[in-house]
């Protein structure tokens, strides 16, 4: 829990869950900073109410502080969002693999940022309005899921620097998002009935093939016809740039075949995209990369759990090998689509212990 | 919670207050004297007469004649009305130039970029490092024959206050037109179209204690525009749509009263800038941009070394002093400002903010002022500094 009194920055991106958490801070004693982090230039692009931080989401944020009687501020993240995210997200679709941009704006990019900024003004303290727990004890910080289990995004934490988390709270993880509307209606918050956010806040209508082609070229290699193979070689039609594909899709692989296709692999030194039967998605390994802990690797051996998707369960895995580049875990039971790029955030129950960026099986 | 006191404002540039007596001069028209000033009846006779007894006060307090003044929305729209105006009545699309200095106020920087969409070739004067434009450079771009040439009285960034007088005449010996933004200098510096010889001066209602939503250009007689809207005859058809007479009658108000207040509280806003700016500079890292130029009594950019620019502005607004970065019209955004770069300033490594004072400022105000500023700065630089991600 937070000291009374300190002030508290809270990341306010006009929805429903980050503006209770700012009134339960408020309600709390603390001097509460609203903040909006303006995250990639709006212009020319449609007003999009249904991704996290549009124009729209700035007014809102504002209001609900208005009605807190707390001052508001938009900081300009444009630039090291454009490199932290976008960039990568764009090159990790070119090196073949299927990028978490949520995971890179909310680890690497915001919270981080929002701290080093809030340290600015004197503020040493810092609240968003996530689906996750903090539990301290002294020094002692543990990031937990959020209560409410359907709507936990601990998973997008994974890769939060660990000197950020004793400066971090989640106001609103004990709750339920029920409970966090009802208590947003009580409050008579303007958010209070805002639709959630769902899409990533830069591609527009979820196109990231046409985001692609506007940020790369339509003639880039990655979007390049080229062969779709099975695993044996065998050559079964042309896809349509491999940049458009992603491991356990099974649109744009062409109506040929008469078994149902799905993407297996996506092999962009040789533009190939490699296809299969449902049955040859499983597989039994996690390889991460690009590792981060709050508190030091679990040990060769240990069981822990590793969610490999947004929403998708946590899965027993037992911790084969670990150095500081690479972590290998055998899963307790094989799991569909294991796609190179997405995150690998692992658990031991409710507590998240950190994650990787899943790599190739090697 | 905001905090305990009320705040020290000390942003007047960006918008004032509005006086009393300005609300009473008013009243009467937002109510019982509702009248259209276009109608027949006796209720339009009553607003017309309110109407032009309102352009008669304002034209007064210019130095100008009645039908010189054309009631606006705002001073960007009577900016735009000049530039634009000017433009598209005399300009030669593809062949024609628009002229103005480099820190205009955006009101004609738009106006400017959008004659360079209609076809006007556009030449931007220069400023030195205090934001004066050299009258000589203007001689130079006045070989060019441009439709319009638009320098500001009085810079809302720094406070610069440019020499249109002598700008004006060489544009009225070369036959072209001159337009003065004169939103920041009215109130504050003597402002008088029968002393500088431009052909378009804009003012606004909020800036000296009258309403927002209301402006004024003066059109000097005989010089035409083009309207940048249609519909009926209102304002010489130069501004069709109902005129709004309160806010007529209000800025008119507001007009008088500044004027004639205009040398004791030159000079009393005077002291106050000088008591900040010792204050100020007396601390580490800390001057004043635009120190060298002669300034409007009411405005100072403060600069500060070593400090982030927005953190600094959101310090001070959580120890309850507003003030502003650079003009109030760029907050948001953490570019360098136009005006700044000009001079040839760069603001990497530096904070700027914008201290403007006005009707309401007392003098233990500013002194208050320097003691938040000073004390932002010491937490600031306490304040262990953590590398960016």
């Amino acid at each position: 829990m937070i000291r009374s009194g300190s002030t508290v920055v809270v990341a306010m991106s006009g929805g429903v869950d980050s503006s209770l958490a700012a009134a339960l801070l408020v309600e709390q004693g603390h001097r509460v900073v609203g903040v909006t982090m303006k995250t990639f230039c709006y212009e020319g692009a449609i007003e999009n109410s249904r991704t996290c931080c549009g124009l729209d989401g700035i007014l809102d944020a504002r209001r609900v502080c208005d009605t807190l009687d707390i001052p508001h501020y938009v900081f300009d993240l444009e630039e090291s969002f454009a490199e932290a995210v976008i960039d990568d997200f764009v090159d990790e679709y070119v090196a073949g693999r299927t990028p978490n941009p949520c995971v890179r704006c909310n680890s690497n990019t915001k919270i981080p940022e929002l701290l080093r900024r809030a340290r600015m003004f004197g503020a040493d303290r810092i609240a968003t309005g996530h689906y996750a727990r903090m539990v301290r004890d002294g020094d002692d910080s543990r990031l937990l899921r959020g209560v409410d289990r359907r709507k936990d995004q601990s998973y997008f934490l994974w890769a939060l620097p660990r000197e950020v988390l004793q400066h971090l709270d989640f106001p609103v993880g004990e709750l339920t998002k029920d409970e966090v509307r009802r208590r947003a209606a009580q409050l008579e918050l303007a958010t209070a009935d805002k639709p959630e956010s769902q899409e990533i806040c830069f591609v527009p209508s979820n196109d990231y093939g046409q985001f692609l082609a506007h940020r790369l070229g339509a003639d880039h290699p990655s979007l390049r016809p080229g062969t779709i193979v099975r695993r044996d070689g065998s050559a079964v039609g042309t896809h349509e740039g491999y940049g458009r594909y992603t491991v356990g899709q099974r649109r744009r692989l062409g109506g040929g075949a008469r078994q149902r296709l799905y993407v297996l692999e996506v092999r962009p030194e040789r533009n190939e995209v490699v296809v299969g039967e449902s049955a040859d998605l499983y597989g039994g390994w996690v390889r991460l990369i690009d590792l981060n802990w709050f508190d030091g690797a679990p040990a060769p051996g240990e069981t822990v759990q590793v969610q490999i998707r947004h929403g998708g369960r946590a899965v027993a895995a037992r911790v084969e090998a670990t150095d500081a580049d690479e972590l290998m875990l055998r899963l307790d039971e094989p799991q569909r689509a294991i796609t190179p790029g997405q995150s690998g955030a692992v658990y031991r129950g409710e507590e998240l212990l950190g994650g990787g960026r899943i790599a190739r099986a090697a | 919670m905001r905090g305990e006191d009320n705040g020290l404002y000390f942003d007047h540039a960006a918008t004032t207050p509005m006086r009393d007596e300005v609300r009473e001069a008013m009243a009467p028209y937002e109510a019982e004297c509702f009248g259209n000033p276009s109608s027949v009846h006796r209720w339009g006779q009553k607003a017309r007469v309110a109407l032009e007894e309102a352009r008669e006060r304002l034209a007064s307090a210019l130095g100008a004649k009645r039908r010189e003044i054309c009631f606006t929305g705002c001073g960007t729209e009577a900016d735009n009305l000049a530039v634009l105006g000017s433009w598209r009545r005399v300009g030669t699309p593809g062949a024609g130039w628009v002229v103005c200095s480099a820190i205009e106020h955006n009101a004609v920087l738009g106006a400017v970029e959008r004659a360079g969409h209609e076809g006007a070739s556009r030449h931007y004067l220069a400023v030195d490092e205090d934001g004066r434009v050299d009258p000589a450079a203007v001689d130079e771009a006045l070989t060019l024959e441009p439709a319009v040439v638009a320098v500001m009285w009085l810079n809302n960034e720094v406070g610069t206050v440019q020499p249109v007088r002598a700008i004006a005449e060489r544009c009225r010996e070369r036959g072209v037109r001159f337009h003065t933004d004169a939103v920041q200098a009215f109130g504050r510096v003597p402002v008088r179209v029968d002393e500088v010889p431009c052909d378009f001066l804009a003012v606004s209602g909020h800036k000296i204690g009258g309403p927002k939503g209301v402006g004024a250009l003066y059109v000097r007689q005989g010089v035409e525009v083009e309207p940048l809207t249609y519909g009926g005859g209102q304002e010489q058809a130069l501004r069709p749509g109902t005129q709004n007479v309160a806010a007529a009658m209000g800025m008119a108000r507001a007009a008088e009263i500044a004027v004639r207040e205009l040398e004791s509280e030159a000079a009393r806003l005077r002291g106050l800038r000088e008591l900040i700016e010792r204050g100020l500079t007396a601390l580490d890292g800390v001057s004043i941009n635009a120190a060298g130029a002669e300034r409007g009594p009411h405005i100072m950019s403060v600069a500060v070394d070593g400090v982030d620019p927005q953190a600094l502005i959101i310090y001070l607004d959580l120890e309850g002093l507003a003030v502003s970065a650079g003009s109030a019209c760029h907050s948001g955004s953490s570019d360098p400002s136009h005006v700044l770069s000009a001079m040839g300033r760069t603001a990497d490594d530096r904070g700027i903010f914008r201290l403007s004072m006005g009707r309401t400022t007392q003098r233990e105000h500013a002194e208050d002022a320097v003691v938040r500023v000073r004390g932002v700065l010491e937490r600031l630089r306490a304040s262990a500094p953590l590398p960016a991600q």
